[in-house]
């Protein structure tokens, strides 16, 4: 129906990059508060935070493309250009 | 011999220093893929460039709210909760968009596994609410 897109996400690159900000901070490795729902993680050994930062950074990435996307129809362009990114980043 | 020999160390001790200097950063096909996946339409080569940079950015801001909030709650770990909060604040987590919409619909099966519970073998279904 429509292109796929590579779905998974840099997890050791997500990782390092908040190490690189703030190199005391950790990310938990399973939470179980929250909601019920939470404490299935503790059956896995993954990192659901960093899942997490990856769907946040999808939504920013999204976020950002509408803005952009709005800014292009606005000034009448076929094309995302950069000017309207830099728009778009301001406003998110 | 001594010809090849000294010519070696000079790209070497280049290609070191190039090495150092790389940072951690997300792939930029992959930015270039997600962020072309969503916008549904060309986009000039310089800007893809903005969107790096805006991602980097991003990471930046990310962590340091992170850190506020885990600080706040007195802890040194992001847990779920601190994450959640910060995309209700974001706007993104509503009540009318909760957590688990947006994880069902931007991520992949596999993470959706491990975000939502799903009813296991031998009829027992993970939490039971």
């Amino acid at each position: 129906r429509r292109r796929r897109m590579k779905r998974t996400a840099p997890r050791s690159t997500l990782r390092k990059i908040i190490k690189k900000h703030k190199p005391q901070l950790r990310l938990a490795a399973n939470s179980d508060l929250l909601e019920a729902w939470l404490f299935y993680f503790t059956f896995k050994q993954e990192r659901p935070g960093l899942a997490m930062v990856h769907l946040n950074f999808l939504l920013f990435l999204h976020r950002l493309a509408e803005e952009a996307r709005t800014n292009a129809f606005a000034s009448k362009s076929k094309i995302i250009k950069p000017e309207h990114t830099i728009a778009a980043a301001k406003v998110i | 011999p001594l010809h090849p020999l000294q010519a070696k160390p000079v790209p070497k001790s280049l290609r070191a220093s190039r090495k150092k200097a790389c940072e951690p950063e997300v792939a930029s096909s992959l930015i270039k893929k997600i962020f072309s996946h969503y916008v549904k339409m060309p986009v000039a080569r310089d800007a893809f460039k903005i969107v790096e940079k805006c991602s980097e950015r991003y990471f930046q801001q990310l962590s340091s709210d992170l850190e506020a909030y885990s600080n706040h709650a007195g802890r040194k770990t992001v847990e779920m909760a601190d994450l959640e909060v910060l995309m209700r604040r974001q706007g993104l987590v509503t009540d009318k968009m909760p957590l688990r919409v947006l994880i069902e619909r931007y991520l992949p099966l596999e993470y959706r596994k491990l975000l939502i519970p799903v009813a296991v073998s031998g009829n027992k279904v993970i939490p039971c609410k």
